[in-house]
């Protein structure tokens, strides 16, 4: 009984200690069942939800054998500041703003290259959110030249209404909501030049000889004068601090984006009739995101040290695991085995082909895919719901990993495994290795055990059993999900 | 509108009911480029040497009043088996939005990316539909040049076969495994099942139930029957002969092994028809091989009984510019041609022996009855027992029209009636 108090106590303090503004929100009784993760499970899940890559090996073993007190916020300072962690969040931006050379964003291979070197900078910068929106909305000139208005171009049919409903759906999160924001993208045209596969979109401010104003759902009136640029109103009105939603709407995109599931979810489904599971912090992140300035990296830090966060997954905890994205599966097989797919684009012809090691995360255009990214659910980029990119698990994809002789000959091939066996001389040595590598973590007895018996029961060699080791824990659903 | 739904219900009732002959499966042989129509099934010899090049002459088919390009000897030994529409227009000459066009029928213009006929029918008849295998599989991969499974999702996206049909050993993606044969997948599916006994990190039920029941599954389907549906070497030497020893030929025959296992949509998809250059050499040795394999997938599965249960379409998404482009640096090519161009359809349900559709003397303008792809589309659901007119599910409009071109101008026509042996309803003239 003695020692039950004590462990309370001992959970008190260092709950308080630990817990962030954002664990005030869930009731003390989840906090205490809720244990934090371990470390191993920390630095694999953090990796992945920010970089969607695992650790490497070396990072994984310095990690673990750190003694420092505050080693996990330091991670997570350390890969928020990665090259890695930009180029994660512009495929994350890339989906949403539906970057693709082809069909139906048909921005062509210039148009997304341009695009995506623009999102780099701004993601690289760290530009608050509400500047990105504001450079996207606001934009003009040439697709190759100004590349934010590559934004203007990616909706299939480019009228005012459906421009408006995109904008409505991508930063207020409203699906088929009906007023008459519209109007001010009534301006917006689109020319071609002598520059083949260029395109100019302009802002005709003559078009409307007229002033007008349109009512927003939350009854304010934006005041649309002839002469103007319409669009300017339209972004006051929403970047504005007092429209809550739209903090709230990123907030808890942000929030999607590292549990898997929003606050309000989907994340692109607001309104009365689905509301936020937990209003209050639904508010209070909005809140925060706005007292951040819009600082996405800021806010994620604020979600990241929150125990919220590092709990440890269980059917009722808030990390909820989430299977492995089609582009961090299939980078992943990369990593293991030191083969990667080969990747081209069909347009413009003759194909242009991408550097052999190129990853998936890189690759930037959904137009160009591959057969196991499809299988895996990646997402085409048609609309830009959340919902697109399907992380559902299915027997198909279990096919490929039990019994693909594509995969067994890369695993059979893999240099990454063979420098393993060369340096580990006995079998301990290379599951150790191989399970940092794949699961990052080192291996439990029990499992050094189990593969040993499996090597001399079908007197397996050093070699082959490296395979049947990866092969076990690449189809392992500890590997396939973030948990 | 009601009336108009009745008599749609009653139609796919009599095609259920009193013909018993509803199609089951379709088998779609699709010639990824855009092949040239002149010179397949609406030859042109009278047109001179900038519309024929180097095919000049055409042959006579089996049928009166049919004649087809001169490569194709053997499918003018069978044109009673199929019919021939001339007339297919779509208006696009780039790639992917023809191949759009074509697969999905969408020509609306509007605002979200529809799923293809092949995504259709595999959500359709999913239900009816119980095999083991996928219900949408294409040899060896599908177009994906855009997102094939459209606002359906990626659930109803083909499954790609992968491997190499010609080859002794088809290694199909998954089920087939040259490395690893039963025993070992066996021995392996038993040390994965203690190594997540152990439950180092991950201890979810609902997750490992679900994995679980995926394993039993696929373990069941790659060491039973059903995956020797993919295995050639049950059928005769001189059968995989007949369809010809390469990609196209054996894909055909395993086509028909699909068929034969229930399989509601396979997509046999052979590149290679984008001949902006070296036309006619290409042509050469295409169109032998073409000839071939469908011949012999026709002729196939009308001796097994299948032909009445199964269409067959053979067709790209688009046709090639009848005139031939002499000049640097084609020398001798043809280039994209979405105006006119020409589709066989066969089995299921259509009327065989027929042309539907003409162009002119150049082949370069329809003439007569223009057939647009939702027309085709619209036809093959009805053969199916699809309604053309039906909605599916869409995650923000709620429901959309199945195919949103059907009785639009410039996007449709109408179906194709004189093909099928369905009446016509009366109320839809008017639409």
């Amino acid at each position: 009984m003695r020692k039950y108090v004590l462990i309370q106590i001992l959970l008190f303090v260092f709950i308080s200690v630990w817990a962030n503004e954002i664990d005030n929100f869930f009731p003390a009784a989840e906090l205490k069942t809720g244990i934090l993760c371990s470390d191993e499970v920390f630095i694999r899940r953090t990796y992945l939800t920010l970089t969607g890559r695992l650790p490497q090996v070396e990072q994984v073993k310095a990690f673990l054998s750190s003694k420092k007190e505050l080693k996990r916020s330091e991670l997570i300072n350390q890969i928020l500041d990665s090259e890695e962690y930009i180029r994660y969040m512009q495929m994350r931006w890339g989906d949403i703003l539906r970057i693709k050379s082809e069909f139906p964003s048909n921005l062509w291979p210039n148009g997304v290259q341009a695009y995506n070197r623009w999102l780099y900078e701004k993601l690289a910068s760290n530009t608050p959110y509400n500047n990105i929106v504001k450079e996207l909305l606001l934009s003009k000139g040439s697709n190759f030249k100004s590349p934010a208005v590559n934004f203007y171009r990616a909706f299939l049919k480019k009228t005012p209404e459906n421009i408006y409903k995109n904008i409505d759906l991508l930063f207020l999160g409203n699906r088929n909501q009906s007023d008459d924001g519209a109007k001010c993208f009534s301006q917006i045209q689109y020319k071609k030049t002598k520059e083949w596969k260029e395109e100019i979109v302009f802002v005709d401010i003559h078009k409307n000889f007229y002033s007008t104003s349109v009512t927003m759902p939350d009854k304010k009136v934006i005041q649309l004068n002839k002469g103007e640029d319409w669009r300017v109103g339209y972004l006051d009105w929403l970047t504005n601090k007092s429209n809550k939603r739209f903090s709230a709407v990123m907030a808890n995109r942000l929030w999607y984006w590292i549990f898997g599931q929003g606050i309000v979810n989907d994340p692109d489904d607001w309104g009365a009739h689905n509301p936020p599971s937990n209003p209050k912090l639904m508010d209070y992140l909005a809140n925060q995101f706005v007292v951040l300035n819009y600082d996405m990296k800021a806010f994620s830090r604020l979600i990241l040290n929150s125990k919220t966060y590092q709990s440890l997954s269980t059917p009722t905890s808030n990390f909820v695991p989430q299977r492995l994205q089609a582009e961090i599966i299939v980078d992943a097989l990369a990593d293991i085995t030191g083969i990667s797919d080969a990747y081209r684009s069909r347009v413009p012809e003759p194909f242009s082909f991408f550097p052999i090691g190129t990853r998936s995360v890189d690759l930037g255009d959904a137009t160009v895919s591959s057969s196991t990214l499809e299988l895996f659910g990646r997402v085409s980029r048609d609309v830009s719901l959340e919902s697109q990119r399907s992380n559902k698990l299915t027997s198909k994809q279990l096919l490929y990993l039990m019994n693909s002789s594509e995969l067994e000959e890369r695993l059979r091939k893999s240099v990454k495994l063979n420098f393993i066996c060369q340096n580990q001389k006995n079998i301990a040595g290379v599951c150790d290795e191989i399970t940092l590598l794949i699961l990052s973590r080192y291996a439990s007895n029990e499992e050094k055990l189990l593969f040993k018996e499996f090597s001399v029961n079908n007197k397996l060699n050093l070699r082959d059993l490296a395979t049947t080791i990866a092969w076990t824990q690449i189809n392992s659903t500890e590997f396939l999900y973030n948990h | 509108m009601k009336t108009y739904f009745l008599i749609l219900i009653f139609i796919l009732f009599c095609i259920n009911e009193i013909m018993g002959q509803q199609a089951k499966s379709v088998i779609l042989v699709y010639l990824d480029g855009g092949p040239s129509q002149t010179d397949t099934f609406d030859p042109k010899p009278e047109a001179g040497r900038d519309i024929v090049g180097n095919f000049k002459d055409a042959i006579q088919t089996n049928v009166q009043g049919i004649q087809i390009g001169q490569k194709l000897p053997l499918l003018a030994k069978i044109a009673d088996k199929y019919s021939l529409i001339r007339s297919m227009t779509h208006n696009v000459n780039a790639h992917e939005t023809g191949h759009y066009a074509m697969i999905t029928g969408d020509m609306s213009g509007g605002y979200v990316v529809y799923p293809s006929y092949g995504s259709v029918i595999a959500f359709i008849k999913k239900d009816a539909y119980n095999g083991i295998l996928p219900s949408y599989i294409s040899l060896t991969s599908a177009n994906n040049r855009f997102n094939e499974g459209g606002f359906l999702g990626n659930e109803y996206k083909s499954f790609d076969t992968g491997g190499e049909p010609e080859k002794n050993l088809f290694e199909v993606e998954g089920i087939v495994n040259r490395y690893v044969n039963a025993a070992s997948l066996n021995k392996r599916m038993n040390l994965l099942k203690d190594f997540e006994s152990l439950n180092v990190n991950l201890n979810n039920e609902f997750i490992s139930e679900n994995a679980n029941k995926f394993r039993k599954q696929n373990s069941e389907f790659i060491a039973g029957k059903s995956r020797q549906v993919f295995d050639l070497s049950t059928e005769s030497k001189e059968m995989r002969e007949r369809y010809g020893l390469n990609r196209l030929g054996q894909s055909c025959l395993v086509a028909r092994k699909l068929v034969e296992a229930g399989v509601p949509f396979i997509n046999v998809r052979t590149t290679g028809w984008d001949t902006h250059k070296m036309h006619f050499q290409r042509m050469n040795d295409m169109l032998p091989e073409l000839d071939k394999a469908l011949s012999a997938l026709l002729i196939d599965l009308d001796e097994k009984g299948l032909l009445k249960n199964t269409i067959v379409l053979c067709g790209g998404e688009f046709g090639r510019t009848p005139k031939v482009l002499y000049e640097a640096p084609w020398n001798g090519g043809r280039a994209h041609f979405g105006q006119a161009f020409s589709y066989l359809v066969a089995g299921g349900g259509f009327i065989p022996g027929k042309v539907i559709g003409a162009t002119d003397k150049t082949g370069e303008n329809i003439v007569d009855r223009k057939v647009y792809p939702a027309d085709l589309i619209g036809t093959l659901y009805l053969l199916l027992g699809i309604n053309p007119y039906g909605k599916l599910p869409h995650i923000l409009e709620g429901e959309l029209p199945i195919l949103p071109s059907l009785g639009k101008a410039e996007q449709s026509n109408d179906l194709l009636y004189e093909l099928i042996n369905i009446p016509k309803p009366k109320v839809m003239n008017n639409k």
